[in-house]
């Protein structure tokens, strides 16, 4: 991995204050911070210490009081809403702590949604749905509806709809944190077998297990980026 | 379509929403639709005639000395004489076609069978100027009206044609009878032609040359004194209202200063000047000439403000249900708005689902409207149900489907503009199961139910007003005993009797109703009671100052012996008339109080004379006084009148007959057709009905606009108690937590449901008082349809304000419940 090239993720004097009537909680201060392509970052820290925050700004569900944000060279810090959705929808792949299937639609459906936002012709869609689906494994469970799946199937499901789209980046908010431990690691394996596939990953999590399937880990606290580093030998 | 197959499975998933939903839009929307129904017949909709917008009414208020005879095509003020009207046409140049059409009431018969229907009387400029195509023969022409008596030719209805000759060509040629002269069907007018006159429906279109033109001192068609023609046109190209009144006047003003203004006699300077200056007002005639436009405008844009409001509760309920469903659906927004949809397209799939439960809503509005103009059916007189069509009409599927599209719109924009505004992070991480709902949704709700307080409350006192009103309707002294008692009509003239055998039949008829068992009593009269009739002339009274501009007019009857006693009238002095007085006998009169008051006679009619007709000579005695009984209408006050025996005159050929039996009426009712069929087949009995039925056809418009808004009331109110109920439920819900710390807190059953009635109390207040003012100025509004009280009568007010606060307690009091039973333990737990 170089770094001179273009970062995928570029992020400079990221701030982040919250307003409540009088008082002002700084949620992140001055954070530069970089995810080139192919790099699987993984974003650890207590609870408190702007970890969601900051996957917020870098998934544009939030906007950053100050600083920079590109993604692939766009400046994404100020975009107009409907930019904003644009660029989630192309660049971006969520995949939530709590799956968030959307319980009316089936597992094709789901995996489609993010497709039908791009006025794609159908068969396009049911072509990468399918791929996206054989990715996970789910081809069987097309026609279910989440209710029917177990924990674990909900949230592959939810991978292949983060991928479906071929996003330039999959952010990954505390993915196994509403799954048992087998299930869990069943998730994390298909997270690596997605990056050794190519794709760029940033992950945010507290478990030190899951922080070491990385190739690099940073580190925040109050706000703050206090280490970037590779996970130790131990921790891989 | 993914939007539709989406929302199709929404509102499968929550049946009870959808249904709550449903209904409530299906019955804010069939009763729009059903009112709609009758305002688009009545008032919107324009003639089926090429170019209607190009006819025009013609009409001449101001003093019309002589007689006047109007009908249900428009006011006295609209009618024009023979020869005024000839003139107009012969001299105009503004208009392609100035028409003149008398509609009548008669006898018909087809192959020798009688029955009764309405007619037209048309000049020939009838059919060119409405500019119409006969669907089969030829229509009437100016050909057809040149010599008065000469031209026998009649065109039938579609409806006649298909009714009574099967809709077989061989009908033109046919014989079709008409108060007893007989005419050759010359054709048949289009399927969807009814006259010029909505709520009508003539069977038949005579000439008018072939009219009776029969009268004193003058025939019909030369007096300039009787007033009895309406007049329409149809404007020529590039004419407009303004020049074509213009042109009109220019031609009228010198008629009336030069030709029939000497005519006048007696009348006073300023009336004289009136008379001259009276001018001819020319306005759009696109929907006809009618008196129903006038009529019901005021009921049906009352009924629609009623049906309207109701529309707005339930789009305020369902507005209601979908936020709320919007609020358990907040985490599905912000994924969908993570994954990149915009706005528009959440909004568009959200507007959807609006729209589809809009769209089942109209679907099953339809029959929510065919249920009500069922109901308003059974309300309607008769007369009204066979000139109206009371069925589904695709005008009334249109407007519910508009309403049902534009309903969805309304209803479902702020749903799906907050439910989309989602603050993304908190809605993905809340988690699927939990609900979010932002204060100003919450407000909304609030705001959405206060207002349907309010709007039932208005709806409350207006229902209330007309109940109270069709009381003091049902409460009014007749002076007259009505139970027990049947009547009907017969006219001999209209079968070809001449005077002299009418009024041998009509004595016949009153001896042998006498005959049948259980008949207490017969009488007759020309004028039916209580069946909107006036019959009116000016009189001379003895000891009565006469001379221009006094006001000598009274009412009149024409009866047979025992009227009074027989319809349970009351005799103050002297005698009701017998069966001596006869022609040749000494002429009597019965009179009234109004009129013994109004003329100066006070207890001491009996005895004095009068004059009637123009009759300067006093040579009618009043024999009897009799106590003030209603007239023409039960609301109207008791006009002065006089009786008259109808065998003291000659040409008597219609009579109305009554009928007192000990027997029940429907027993009576079956025997007087075949009575009647054995005295002469060929006279068909009219109006055959007790005497309470008359009564409520008489007052129909009461009990329609009392029994519609009252159910329209009800609707609003369970709508507006459901709306109230749903949302006191979900502010329970979202309270959960913290009336569980209260009650941790040490807070009792008692003050957890005190504090949410509280809200209710606040709703219904807020709620309350606006309604009020909307009441106040509804009532304002309906004046002129109450009966003996006050638009703001208190009574009405109290009972309103009493009612919604039972309701509103009602629908508050089970969320009140389930608050104060929240087990803290659970409470604090919950998420």
């Amino acid at each position: 991995m170089t770094t001179t090239e273009t970062p995928l993720i570029h992020m400079r004097g990221i701030r982040k204050v919250f307003h409540t009537d009088e008082v002002e909680t700084h949620a992140l201060s001055d954070v530069h911070f970089d995810i080139h392509e192919g790099e699987y970052v993984a974003i650890s820290g207590p609870s408190g210490c702007g970890k969601t925050t900051l996957l917020s700004i870098l998934g544009l569900l939030d906007t950053p009081s100050a600083g920079e944000y590109s993604i692939a060279g766009e400046s994404v810090a100020r975009l107009a809403p409907v930019d904003r959705a644009r660029v989630r929808n192309q660049q971006i792949g969520f995949i939530f702590q709590a799956f968030n299937l959307i319980g009316d639609l089936t597992v094709f459906e789901n995996v489609e949604l993010p497709l039908t936002y791009r006025d794609m012709a159908a068969s396009e869609r049911r072509d990468r749905v399918q791929a996206a689906l054989e990715k996970v494994g789910m081809t069987h469970r097309a026609r279910h509806f989440p209710a029917q799946l177990s924990g674990g199937q909900q949230q592959r499901v939810a991978v292949a709809r983060a991928v479906a789209g071929e996003p330039a980046i999959l952010l990954a908010d505390e993915p196994t944190g509403n799954l048992d431990s087998k299930n869990g690691e069943s998730v994390m394996e298909l997270l690596r077998e997605l990056h050794a596939g190519g794709a760029s990953i940033c992950m945010v999590t507290h478990d030190v297990r899951y922080v070491a399937h990385a190739d690099r880990e940073v580190a925040l606290f109050d706000g703050k980026i206090v280490a970037a580093h590779e996970p130790s030998p131990a921790m891989r | 379509m993914r939007h539709f197959t989406l929302a199709l499975r929404i509102v499968r998933k929550s049946p009870f929403v959808s249904t709550v939903a449903v209904l409530s839009l299906a019955l804010g929307i069939g009763a729009n639709a059903a009112i709609f129904s009758l305002f688009d017949q009545l008032l919107l909709r324009a003639l089926p005639v090429a170019a209607p917008h190009e006819l025009v009414n013609l009409s001449a208020p101001g003093p019309k000395p002589g007689s006047t005879t109007c009908n249900q095509q428009g006011s006295c003020e609209e009618i024009f004489s023979y020869p005024m009207y000839r003139d107009l046409e012969r001299s105009q140049s503004v208009l392609t076609g100035l028409v003149a059409h008398r509609a009548f009431g008669g006898s018909f018969a087809v192959r020798d069978e009688p029955f009764t229907a309405e007619g037209v009387w048309v000049s020939g400029s009838y059919f060119p100027t409405l500019g119409i195509q006969p669907a089969i023969g030829r229509l009437l022409g100016p050909a057809d009206d040149e010599v008065p008596g000469a031209h026998d030719v009649v065109v039938i209805s579609h409806a006649l044609w298909m009714e009574r000759y099967g809709g077989a060509p061989s009908a033109i040629g046919e014989r079709l009878v008409v108060n007893g002269v007989s005419y050759t069907i010359v054709g048949v007018a289009p399927a969807n032609f009814e006259g010029a006159t909505i709520g009508s429906r003539p069977l038949a279109w005579l000439p008018l040359s072939m009219y009776p033109n029969t009268g004193t001192p003058q025939p019909l068609f030369e007096s300039r004194r009787r007033y009895w023609l309406y007049v329409f046109g149809r404007l020529k190209p590039g004419v407009t209202l303004e020049q074509a009144s213009t042109a009109l006047n220019t031609l009228y003003s010198p008629i009336l200063a030069d030709v029939e203004a000497p005519l006048q006699e007696g009348m006073s300077d300023a009336t004289m000047q009136r008379f001259v200056t009276r001018r001819i007002e020319v306005t759009p005639g696109q929907r006809g000439q009618s008196n129903i436009h006038r009529e019901a405008k005021t009921p049906l844009l009352m009924l629609f403000s009623v049906t309207g409001i109701v529309l707005l509760i339930a789009c305020a309920n369902v507005a209601n249900l979908l936020l709320a469903r919007g609020a358990g659906r907040a985490t599905e927004m912000g994924v969908r708005l993570a994954l990149g949809a915009s706005r528009r397209q959440l909004v568009t799939q959200l507007l959807t689902e609006a729209v589809v439960l809009a769209l089942l809503g109209g679907v099953a509005s339809l029959f929510v409207a065919h249920w009500t103009l069922h109901l308003i059916g059974t309300l309607l007189p008769p007369i009204a149900t066979e000139s109206l069509s009371l069925s589904l009409q695709p005008s009334v599927m249109l407007f519910a489907g508009l309403l049902a599209l534009g309903t969805g719109v309304v209803f479902g924009l702020f749903p799906a503009l907050h439910s989309t505004r989602a603050d993304l992070i908190s809605a993905i991480r809340a988690g699927a199961s939990q609900m979010t709902g932002g204060k100003a949704a919450s407000r909304f709700r609030t705001t959405l139910v206060t207002v349907q307080v309010a709007l039932s409350m208005a709806l409350l006192v207006s229902a209330g007003l007309f109940i109270k009103s069709l009381t003091n309707v049902s409460r009014v002294e007749l002076g007259a005993d009505i139970d027990q008692l049947v009547t009907f009509a017969i006219s001999p003239g209209r079968a070809g009797y001449d005077s002299t055998r009418a009024s041998a039949f009509l004595a016949r008829v009153e001896e042998e109703l006498a005959t049948i068992p259980g008949v207490t009593g017969v009488t007759s009269a020309l004028v039916p009671l209580l069946a909107g009739n006036n019959w009116g002339t000016d009189v001379r009274v003895q000891g009565f100052a006469h001379g221009p501009d006094i006001d000598a007019n009274a009412r009149l009857n024409r009866v047979g012996p025992g009227y009074l006693a027989t319809m349970g009238m009351s005799l103050l002095a002297g005698r009701e008339f017998t069966h001596a007085d006869v022609l040749g006998a000494t002429p009597v009169a019965l009179v009234n109080e109004t009129f013994a008051a109004k003329f100066g006679l006070g207890r001491d009619a009996v005895g004095k004379f009068m004059g009637i007709d123009g009759d300067d000579s006093l040579t009618v005695q009043i024999v009897g006084l009799m106590k003030d009984a209603k007239y023409s209408d039960v609301k109207d006050p008791v006009p002065p009148l006089f009786f008259t025996p109808w065998r003291q005159v000659a040409n008597t050929t219609y009579l109305v007959f009554y009928v007192r039996s000990s027997l029940p009426s429907a027993q009576l009712l079956a025997a007087i057709p075949p009575l009647m069929r054995r005295l002469d087949a060929t006279i068909p009995v009219e109006e055959l009905k007790t005497m309470p039925q008359q009564v409520r056809e008489n007052v129909f418009l009461d009990r329609m606009i009392s029994i519609l808004s009252a159910a329209f009331a009800v609707l609003a109110t369970l709508l507006a108690g459901i709306g109230l109920y749903g949302v006191l439920s979900y502010s329970v819900t979202q309270r959960t937590r913290e009336i569980g710390v209260r009650v941790a807190l040490g807070a009792n059953a008692a003050r957890v449901r005190a504090l949410i009635l509280r809200q209710v109390a606040l709703m219904v207040g807020i709620g309350g008082l606006l309604g009020i003012t909307v009441a106040l100025a509804l009532g304002r509004a309906a004046q002129s349809l109450l009966f003996g009280l006050e638009g703001h009568d208190p009574l009405v007010f109290a009972a309103s304000v009493l009612l919604l606060a039972l309701v509103a307690f009602a629908a508050g009091y089970a969320p009140a419940r389930r608050a104060a039973a929240i087990d803290p333990m659970q409470a604090l737990r919950y998420d």
